[in-house]
């Protein structure tokens, strides 16, 4: 690695106050497992390296009056293994389970992994599928904005030179929504998705249907898209295993995938109608068990 | 120059290093502890896992300013003058590596799961594994090893709590 400044940052403002002071090429630590693989094949070195993994007030997993706020900090590990996660939302430690090995696990942030945006990661469509927020601090203040948003491109994300990402918020309204991740890898390990998705459904319990359907892909096209057609034919139907499958297959229609040398465009294709009728019935599995537990 | 004070395997020790070097170079360069190995560099291989505040990491892919102030334990420190870490011992008696360079990655590796996990499942330590690429063995002697370990790692613990 070529030389360069290594700076810590005590909290969130005080990161912001580097990244302001450094200027646009210093480079942020979070969990460095993208960043210190980049850092060792750049030509140039950054002017500094601004390390926050000291910044307690972004790793922080609670409910708050946002919502389940999650630290743009909190490693996958974290999130595993956090008690606030591990029994609601099985779907965001699958996704997080789902990420490289114990060893990145254990070092690399859910901040991180959105911020690369690359189209296959892994922490996306469970929490797109929630509705989540992202907040962002700048120089001038925070904002706030939906996290399908954040991101606008392969390795292109809404964040401005000098803003940081401080934490990723399921809004109340979507608190214990039931949801499930698939992901579909060429190994269990050490894998990018080929295809991944998620899906969320409140369900009724008198009438059985789909309340509120939300289905997200990834890996399927330049960013974490969702899929409207799919989630308008579920909406307000009975709950069977045919309308998963069915919205599977509409769901497939709407992704664009490319071909390369892991899979080509049509396996991929199959591959989204299977893992998102899979994701369904995740989600179907959390909503029966949360609605046995509370009849208790 | 990065000033860093950590304790490694027990011990307290202090480098003063360029601020790029990374946390496998800080052992292997700067402390003498060539037991982790440099594999591929860029956190695939898990040759150089090492554990730090008791959670199995890549040592390639962190900067030795971050581990300030943390604790490391590397394969230097599991066995002591008088006898091997009942999981080298295992590794050892099961024959589970071959050209060897993998294993202190993989004993590390088991041995972050074995502080958490008295009595893993095979699954759990194959999951516990995913992070170290074996190219000689195919691993399964690897998993009965680390099961071996476990059943007498489970043994000293009720001898000791015993009343």
């Amino acid at each position: 690695m070529k030389g360069f400044e290594f700076v810590s940052a005590k909290d969130a403002r005080h990161a912001v106050a580097l990244m302001a002071e450094y200027g646009p090429k210093a480079k942020i630590l979070a969990g460095g497992t993208d960043l210190l693989v980049d850092l060792k094949s750049v030509p140039e070195a950054p002017p500094a390296v601004i390390d926050i993994t000291r910044a307690a007030d972004m790793k922080e997993i609670k409910v708050t009056d946002r919502g389940l706020v999650i630290g743009a900090l909190a490693t996958h590990g974290e999130i595993m293994s956090s008690p606030e996660i591990r029994d609601r939302y099985p779907a965001l430690v699958d996704a997080a389970h789902s990420i490289g090995a114990i060893q990145t696990r254990s070092l690399g942030t859910l901040g991180g992994n959105l911020v690369t945006a690359v189209p296959s990661l892994d922490s996306g469509p469970a929490l797109v599928a929630l509705e989540a927020r992202v907040t962002i601090a700048g120089a001038g203040g925070s904002r706030e904005m939906p996290l399908i948003e954040f991101f606008v491109g392969p390795r292109r994300t809404a964040l401005k030179a000098g803003e940081l990402l401080v934490d990723v918020v399921i809004p109340k309204k979507n608190l214990g929504k039931p949801a499930g991740f698939q992901k579909f890898g060429l190994r269990k390990g050490q894998a990018l998705a080929l295809v991944n998705s998620a899906a969320s459904f409140w369900l009724d319990p008198a009438k059985k249907v789909f309340v509120d359907p939300c289905i997200a892909l990834g890996a399927v096209a330049p960013t974490v898209i969702r899929a409207p057609k799919a989630e308008a034919y579920l909406a307000g139907k009975k709950v069977t295993p045919e309308a998963m499958a069915e919205a599977g297959r509409i769901a497939a229609g709407e992704a664009k995938p490319i071909s390369d040398f892991r899979a080509s465009a049509d396996y991929r294709r199959d591959l989204i109608a299977v893992l998102t009728k899979r994701s369904l019935e995740g989600a179907l599995a959390v909503a029966e068990r949360n609605q046995k537990e509370s009849r208790k | 120059m990065t000033d860093v004070v950590l304790r490694v395997n027990g011990r307290e020790r202090k480098a003063s290093v360029p601020p790029e070097t990374t946390l496998l170079q800080l052992l292997r360069e700067h402390l003498g502890l060539t037991g982790s190995k440099l594999g591929c560099d860029v956190g695939d291989c898990g040759a150089c896992t090492v554990i730090v505040d008791g959670k199995a990491v890549n040592s390639c892919l962190m900067l030795a300013g971050q581990v300030d102030g943390r604790e490391v334990l590397t394969i230097e420190g599991l066995a002591t003058r008088d006898r091997l870490h009942p999981i080298q011992r295992a590794f050892e008696e099961r024959a589970s590596l071959q050209c060897g360079f993998c294993g202190p990655g993989s004993i590390m590796s088991a041995k972050a799961l074995l502080d958490e996990n008295l009595d893993p499942t095979p699954q759990e330590i194959r999951d516990a594994l995913a992070g170290n690429l074996c190219r000689c063995t195919g691993y399964t002697k690897m998993i009965e090893a680390i099961q071996d370990a476990a059943r007498e790692l489970r043994t000293e613990k009720s001898a000791r709590t015993a009343p």
